[in-house]
Formats: structure tokens, C-alpha cells, sequence
């Protein structure tokens, strides 16, 4: 199972999986393949069943349908249960709890999954220094787990995880138990032993700045399906549905419900958009970025009046959000601005918008 | 710090209250902890006393003194440590780590034992062991026609047998509740490494729950060499002695002294164990697990050995909790001590005295000083249930506000002394103190007083232990935000602490009260016929050869302990309803 013996197979290929609980079903049908080198991320809220999925990755659980291939050999799958289990799929895993073995020193977490795989000691040693260094933490090797902080834990844990030198990474949510500072170091320090290592990463995260951020490979999962899979800024440019179409970027985007009165698509009594958009039908989505909303009154583009309800300056300008009834909606401000809360604001729809849904949620291409 | 926490008006009398509540404590630990044991220290210093130390450390006797009950305590201790180690370690192996079928159940069926008093499986091994080499009537086997050895019906090996039985459930929690907190997380890193099973139960599960097996050993060592019951019922009629059965024998025969010297002797063994223990488990490999995501743990399958270990569990179960409870039923139906299922009668629960059976004795239940006894009994639980836990409140409360002062290391380190003296030296102990009149007061001994002080004393530990986890259940934060709402301490006291704490007060009541019921090591010595309770009547009906009458109040013994659990239980879910069962 050597990530150079097959140069075109992919490095992980998951075909129409599914993992059953009982009646539950945490996983459906997905189908994802990425090449060796990838850092593939899944994204999606909490209970969507992306865990499950890395956990069948890690060989942790059997899937019930489907099948999972690294570089062209199947190591598990719906017929076969686990093939190759956990510790011979040359795979890593890094917990979201860490799970350092809280009896052993820094170095000894580090050195026993290579005493397990029978590495003389001599290189087990030299090893240990090295990924030591690698993670910055050579001080920490003879502390316990106990004894140092939540992120040196968490830098013992890829420690630990890379020595074996696996060719493929799995990362349970491992920055969610850091701050807000630390989580965005870990980010950069994650991406930089990803390429050290030149393994093919998976990574799941609830957390869509880090899936935009990290990723060569997204995919966005909710309710256990995959809403789209595809490349961070494709995804961002190219929502397929509106669930993806919220979910990723910052600030979220608006979706405003339309229905069609004559040759119009109207919200209330303002007409966003011509019919045409919508595709013959009566109902749709129309997705607004942030930046596509402006606050105040622009002559010759829709404007419509909004109760404002709370504004955060970002990089120079103002994220404001305001309400319609029971809408929010996002609009951006140039420069500072600020309201009192219930007030009436003035938003207007600057652009066209950028994609059209069906009432349902699937994407009507022009 | 005490005066920011008090905002009650009238401050100087709060300044002082906030001194005189610590002042208080110290002086009531210091006579229910420190004065016992020093009194009992210079009682040994005298003249009569130093003669004492000679002849038990020193003499031609010190061989039937010290160093032969000295090395069968030993030996019980080492041999109910390793079987409780082996049998509670099994259990709870089989119950946390594995997908045994009816885990609840064989859980319950562990942590029972622990519930029924260690006296019940000794009468009950006696009454189907015993043989008639001592003469009396012989057990269940014997009558049947099966020879039963000596060694099998009297001595160590019963003894320890009895308290293995007793104890193992007592190593079951301890371990069980240290193998549940390795985290399936840490069981998974390891397959992640490609770690086989046995490398992850040997590499991994075993060190990290290695301190609760320390804690374990240490605990039931300590139990088994402090018990009394067990040898005294199954070691004594051949003449085996342990270091407490010799401690009660010499204060029962009026040499005191002598007693005290064992007591001190006692106490010295047990208590080094402990503290060794302690060291070894302490420093930097007291690990605490890094825990993650919701206490998930890692069952693995057994394949086809589910249903046959599922069955050794069950037997261990039986054997242990039920078979004991189902030979003292039926003994004290029975006329003839050895046939068992035969003739059945009434007779020792509620027959008139005065006929052919038990030497005209009259049934438990007929009979003014049983009665009496378990009123007494009841009475003690109660009243040492309400002094322990209101006690322990109150030096948990001192301790957790003042943490980190020497007032509260003090009072933390003397409340945990008690731990360390097993309840019969503590009983000793007692006795030198308080046997004599001090002063103006008149002697203690014999009364319902000296009863349930000792018993509070003895409880301390546990009852400090169960104030702290009770006072963590108010975080600073929820006392504050009622504070805020300006609810005065009353107030505040009903509305919100009485009803977080209300449910830990109870669970600890109750077992303090369980514990006092079926105590019997404390008991022995401070008993008197003025203060009679159940374990020490059933005690002694055993010691004349009556065991019907003896199996016959252990039952009611049981039958209370259980209610207690009982009411405990259904009380607890009523007055806290927004707990999920």
C-alpha cells in the first residue's frame, strides 16, 4: 500500500457509501475521490455525519453499503466489512480530544505506535526528535500529558499521529477545544506539515472559514448526504444549493424569497429581478452576497426599507444586518456606520443577483 | 476573603461568627479524632502500659499476642486483596469493556454485595460448612452425608473466602469506575497505531486504570485486615486469631492495656499500607485521563464468549448476593440447624419461649431486648446519619472556603486521620478515652452518646468526602446570580442551595446510616446491655451457638439496610424531578 506504487489511482476513492445506526442512517451515498497530495475537507454542521465518515476512513467503523479504496486497494466496504483495519491502512488519525495516553510521557506517545510497528530503536529515537522539532515542542518530551497546555496537546497529537509517516492524515475538528488566536496559528502550522509530510489530508471541521481556508477539496455535508463537492472557490462562486449557498463565506449571504407577479420577481411589493430569471416558475431564492446589499438609497436599483438590528466593522467597512419581518439580511456599509436598533434603514440590491434557487433549494441554471 | 462572602448587615458579629464556626470545628475534631488516639498513645506510656508493650511485642506470649495474629491478618489481607483485585477486577472488565449481554444487570449484581454486612456470608457459610469437630450441630453438607475438612469449615481459608465475597464489589467500583474513564478515544489512538488487543489492554487500559487498582488493593486490604465478623465468627472456635479478634479478646478479658497495644499495633499496619499506597499512586503518575467528547468508552466483542463469561458472572453473583440471603432464610425456618429445608417453622422469628426448642427461648420477635435492640439500632443510624452529615457540611464548607490556608489543611488532614484506624482500634481508642469519667463528666462508656460519637468520628472521612462533592454541586456562579437578585441568605438557603444539595445529602445519609446498621467492629467493644443494636445481638447469639436466632436478625438487618436504599432511592427522584433517570 505504497502511495508511489500506483501513480493514477486516486488516494482516496469513496464510492456510494452509507453507514447505517438501526433505523438511522448517518451516511447516504456518498461518492468522493481525491489524488494523493489532496487536503480534502468535509464541512457541515454538527450531526451530519461527517465524523462517521472519517471514521470509516480511519477504519474505526464498517460501512453498511459502498465501499472505500485507498490508492486503487478497497480497504473497507459494505460487503467486506473493515478489510485492512485501523493500523494497517497507513492512515493517522488526530482526535479531537487528542486522546494522548495520559500514563505515558510526550516521547512515549510519540514512540509507541512505532515500537507497535517495530521500528528499531535507534531510528524510533531519531524520529521522535524529529517530529519533536517539527511541531516546535522538543522541551515538552519528557512531561506528561497532564502537565502541559490544551495547545501543546494538541501539538503532541499530530506529533504523534505523523511519526509512523503515514500517507494519509485524518483530522477529527482538532483545532474546535482552541481559542480563537491559537486555532488560527494551528492553521497555518497544519497546512505547513501537510505539505512537509506530502500525505493526503482529510480534515473535518463545522467550521467553513477553515474549509475555505485549508482546502484543496471541499465537500459539504448535511443530514449524512453530500451537498456539493468540488474545489473551496468553486463551491463559493458556484453554490448548487442554497444550503451551501449559506453555509460557506463570511459574511453569510442573503436569500430572499421571490414570487412572480407579471414579467417581475417580486419581494413584497419591490421587484428584485425579471421573471426569466426564475425559469417559468412562480416561487424562487434569490442570492444576495453581502457586498451586493448597500446601505442607503442608490438611485435606479431596488431599495427597499429594513429595521436595522446590529452593525461589526470589518476591514474598513461595516457589516450591517437588518430585518424584514422575520428576514435578516445582511448588507454592507461603506466606512462606519451605526444605527439605533429598530430603526429604518435604507438597503439596496446593487448588483443582480449572483444565483437563482428553486423554492425547493436546487440551483435554476440560466 | 470571608468578609467580601458575607453581606449580611450587622458585620461585627459576622466577623466574629466567621472565626468562631472554624474555631468550633477544630475543637470538635479535635475531641472526636485527636484526643482518642493521643489518650490512647500515653495510656500505653504509663508503667502498666510499657509492661503491656514487653509482654506483647517481647515475651514468651508475644508469639500468641502479636506475631501469630500478626501474620494471619497479613495473610487474609494479601489473599482478600488479590481475590477481590482478581474477581471485582474481572467484573468490572466484563461489565465496562466488553458487549457482555445485561451489563446493567450484572453491574447492580456487583455492587450488591457490598450492601449486605460481612457477618451475613460468614453465618451463612457457617451454616452450610460447619462440622462437627467443635461439637454443636453440624451444617448443611455435613447432615447431607458430605465430610467437609476442617480447612473448609474453619480458619483462614473460610475467612478469607467470606471476605472476598464481601469486599470484591467494593474493588468492582473503584475499578469500574476508573476503567470507564479511558475514553475510547485513547483505545482507538492505539488501533490507529496498529496496536493489537491484548497490546492495547497491556500497553494502554492497564496503566492508565493502575492507581484505581492500587486504590483498590489498598482499600480492601485495609478492610479485610480491620474486619472483625468474618474471623471472629469463622477463626475463633479454632482458636485463629487475627490482630482485631486478639484486640477484642484482650479488652473483653479486662487487660486494657494490652488491648490498647494492639489497637496502636493495629493501626500502625494498616495505616502503613494505606500510606504506601498512597505513594506509589501520587507525584506525577497520578494521571488524570485528558477526557474529550462525552465519556464514550470502547466495548469490544467477545465473539463466542459472551453467554459463558455472561454465566460466570452470574454465578459469581449468586453466590454472593443471593445463596447467602436464601441459607439465612431458610436457616432460621429451620429447627435443625443442619437440615435445612426441613420441619419448617416460625418458631425463632415469633414462637412463645418456654417450649422443647432453642432452650425455651422465645422468637425474635417476642423477645423485649431484640425489639429494644432494633430501635436502638435505628435510632443509631439516624441520629449518626444526621451528626455525620451535618458535620461533614460544615468542615467541607470550612475547608472549601478557606482552601489553601492552614486552618483548612488542618481540618482536611485530621478529618481524613479516621481512614486510617480501623473502626475496632477506634473503638479502643474510645474506650480509653471516654471509660473513665474526665473531670466533672461522668464515664461515657456503655451509653447510646459514646455510640453515636465514635460513630460520627469513624464516619468523618466519608462524610467530608460527600460535603465537598454535595458543595460542588453550587457553583459560585449560581449562589452569586440568586445573590444578584438580592435574595437574602434564608432565602437563598431554601430556594436555591437546599434543593441542589438535597439529593447528595441523602445519598450520603443514607449510606452512613447502611454502614452504621450493619457495622458491627465498631460496635463490639462500645456495646453494653444498656444500648443493645442488632448486628451485636446477632453477634452474640452466634457465639452461643444459636444461629437460627443470629441468621434471623441478620435477615432484619438486611430487610432495613434494603429499605433504606429504598426510600433513598424513590425519595431521590422526587424531590429532584429535573434530573433524568
Amino acid at each position: 500500500m505504497n502511495a508511489l506504487a500506483t501513480g493514477t489511482a486516486d488516494a482516496i476513492k469513496i464510492r456510494s457509501l452509507v453507514k447505517r445506526f438501526g433505523a438511522f442512517t448517518a451516511v447516504k451515498d456518498v461518492n468522493i475521490s481525491v489524488p494523493a497530495g489532496s487536503f480534502l475537507v468535509l464541512v457541515g454542521p454538527s450531526g451530519c455525519g461527517k465524523s462517521t465518515l472519517l471514521r470509516m476512513l480511519a477504519g474505526l467503523e464498517s460501512p453498511s453499503e459502498g465501499e472505500i479504496a485507498f490508492v486503487g486497494q478497497t480497504v473497507s466496504s459494505g460487503a467486506g466489512g473493515v478489510i485492512a483495519d485501523a493500523g494497517r491502512r497507513n492512515a493517522g488519525l488526530v482526535f479531537q480530544s487528542y486522546a494522548l495516553w495520559p500514563h505515558m510521557t510526550v516521547a512515549g506517545n510519540i514512540a509507541w505506535p512505532l515500537k507497535v510497528a517495530k521500528w528499531p530503536r535507534d531510528k524510533r529515537e531519531q524520529r521522535v526528535r524529529e517530529v519533536l522539532s517539527l511541531l516546535g515542542i522538543d522541551m515538552l518530551a519528557e512531561r506528561y500529558p497532564a502537565e502541559i497546555s490544551g495547545g501543546q496537546q494538541q501539538r503532541v497529537a499530530i506529533a504523534r499521529t505523523i511519526a509512523p509517516q503515514p500517507s494519509i492524515l485524518l483530522f477529527d475538528e482538532p483545532l474546535s477545544n482552541l481559542d480563537a488566536k491559537l486555532r488560527i496559528e494551528m492553521r497555518s502550522e497544519l497546512m505547513r506539515i501537510h505539505r512537509a509530510t506530502g500525505a493526503t489530508s482529510v480534515y473535518v471541521t463545522h467550521d467553513q472559514v477553515e474549509a475555505m481556508t485549508m482546502a484543496t477539496h471541499v465537500a459539504v455535508l448535511n443530514n449524512g448526504r453530500v451537498e456539493q463537492f468540488g474545489k473551496p472557490i468553486d463551491l463559493l462562486r458556484n453554490p448548487q444549493t442554497t444550503f451551501v449557498a449559506t453555509f460557506l463565506g463570511t459574511p453569510p449571504a442573503n436569500l430572499i424569497p421571490v414570487h412572480r407577479v407579471g414579467d417581475g420577481l417580486v419581494f413584497g411589493d419591490l421587484v428584485l429581478a425579471p421573471a426569466s430569471l426564475a425559469a417559468g416558475r412562480d416561487e424562487a431564492q434569490l442570492l444576495y452576497r453581502a457586498e451586493d446589499v448597500s446601505v442607503g438609497a442608490v438611485a435606479g436599483v431596488p431599495t427597499l426599507m429594513a429595521r436595522f438590528a446590529e452593525a461589526a466593522p470589518i476591514a474598513g467597512r461595516t457589516m450591517v444586518t437588518a430585518m424584514i419581518g422575520d428576514l435578516r439580511i445582511t448588507a454592507m456599509a461603506d466606512s462606519y456606520f451605526t444605527a439605533t436598533p429598530g430603526e429604518t434603514i435604507p438597503l439596496s440590491f446593487i448588483r443582480t443577483p449572483d444565483a437563482v434557487f428553486a423554492a425547493t433549494g436546487e440551483r435554476i441554471h440560466q | 476573603m470571608i468578609f467580601l462572602s458575607i453581606s449580611a448587615p450587622s458585620g461585627s458579629r459576622l466577623l466574629r461568627s466567621g472565626f468562631l464556626l472554624p474555631a468550633i470545628l477544630v475543637a470538635i475534631v479535635a475531641i472526636l479524632v485527636v484526643a482518642p488516639l493521643l489518650r490512647i498513645l500515653f495510656t500505653t506510656l504509663t508503667p502498666e502500659g510499657i509492661a503491656a508493650w514487653k509482654a506483647v511485642l517481647v515475651s514468651p506470649l508475644s508469639t500468641n499476642l502479636w506475631w501469630r495474629p500478626l501474620l494471619n491478618t497479613m495473610i487474609l489481607g494479601f489473599s482478600v486483596a488479590s481475590g477481590c483485585l482478581l474477581i471485582g477486577g474481572f467484573l468490572a472488565w466484563l461489565v465496562v469493556l466488553t458487549d457482555v449481554p445485561g451489563r446493567r444487570f450484572l453491574g447492580l449484581m456487583a455492587s450488591l454485595p457490598y450492601m449486605i454486612p460481612s457477618f451475613a456470608a460468614a453465618l451463612a457459610w457457617g451454616t452450610l460448612f460447619r462440622n462437627s469437630r467443635l461439637g454443636g450441630s453440624a451444617g448443611f453438607f455435613e447432615t447431607s452425608g458430605l465430610a467437609i475438612p476442617d480447612w473448609l469449615a474453619w480458619g483462614l481459608i473460610p475467612t478469607a473466602i467470606v471476605l472476598i465475597a464481601h469486599y470484591y464489589s467494593l474493588a468492582y467500583t473503584i475499578i469500574a469506575a476508573a476503567l470507564s474513564s479511558v475514553g475510547a478515544d485513547l483505545v482507538e489512538a492505539g488501533q490507529m497505531a496498529g496496536a493489537k488487543r491484548p497490546r492495547i489492554f497491556f500497553g494502554i487500559i492497564l496503566p492508565v486504570v493502575t492507581p484505581a487498582l492500587i486504590a483498590a488493593a489498598s482499600l480492601t486490604f485495609a478492610g479485610a485486615v480491620a474486619n472483625f465478623a468474618a474471623p471472629a465468627l469463622l477463626g475463633l472456635p479454632v482458636r485463629m486469631q487475627t490482630l482485631s479478634t486478639r484486640l477484642f479478646g484482650m479488652i473483653e478479658t479486662g487487660q486494657n492495656e494490652r488491648g490498647f497495644v494492639l489497637a496502636l499495633l493495629l493501626i500502625a499496619v494498616s495505616a502503613l499500607f494505606l500510606w504506601l499506597s498512597d505513594r506509589i499512586v501520587s507525584g506525577r503518575k497520578a494521571f488524570i485521563t485528558v477526557t474529550g467528547k462525552g465519556g464514550r468508552t470502547k466495548r469490544f466483542p467477545l465473539g463466542a464468549w459472551r453467554w459463558p463469561l455472561f454465566a460466570v458472572a452470574v454465578v459469581i453473583g449468586l453466590l454472593t448476593t443471593v445463596l447467602p440471603v436464601l441459607v439465612l432464610a431458610a436457616s432460621s425456618l429451620a429447627p435443625q440447624s443442619g437440615a435445612l429445608f426441613s420441619n419448617w417453622t416460625l418458631h425463632f422469628w415469633i414462637g412463645e419461649g418456654g417450649g422443647e426448642m432453642a432452650q425455651g427461648q422465645a422468637g425474635i420477635f417476642r423477645n423485649p431486648v431484640l425489639i429494644d435492640a432494633i430501635w436502638n439500632t435505628i435510632r443509631l443510624g439516624l441520629v449518626v446519619a444526621f451528626t455525620t452529615m451535618l458535620l461533614g457540611l460544615a468542615l467541607a464548607y470550612t475547608i472549601v472556603q478557606r482552601r489553601g490556608s492552614l486552618l483548612a489543611t488542618v481540618l482536611s488532614q485530621l478529618a481524613f486521620l479516621p481512614l486510617l484506624v480501623p473502626s475496632i482500634a477506634f473503638a479502643a481508642a474510645y474506650i480509653a478515652l471516654f471509660g473513665a469519667p474526665i473531670g466533672p463528666l461522668p464515664s461515657l462508656y456503655g451509653t447510646f452518646a459514646l455510640l453515636v460519637i465514635a460513630a460520627s468520628a469513624h464516619n468523618l472521612p466519608f462524610a467530608v468526602q460527600s460535603g465537598r462533592s454535595v458543595l460542588g454541586q453550587i457553583s459560585a456562579d449560581i449562589e452569586e446570580s440568586a445573590r444578584l437578585t438580592g435574595a437574602g441568605l434564608i432565602r437563598r438557603l431554601f430556594a436555591i442551595i437546599f434543593p441542589l444539595v438535597i439529593r447528595g445529602l441523602f445519598a450520603g445519609a443514607i449510606l452512613v446510616f447502611v454502614k452504621m446498621v450493619r457495622d458491627l467492629s465498631l460496635v463490639v467493644l462500645l456495646f453494653t446491655a444498656t444500648s443493645p443494636v442488632l448486628s451485636m445481638v446477632a453477634y452474640r447469639y452466634a457465639a452461643e451457638g444459636f444461629m437460627q436466632f443470629a441468621n434471623a436478625i441478620t435477615l432484619v438487618i438486611l430487610v432495613v439496610c434494603l429499605a433504606a436504599s429504598f426510600v433513598a432511592h424513590s425519595l431521590q427522584n422526587r424531590v429532584q424531578k429535573w434530573k433524568a433517570q
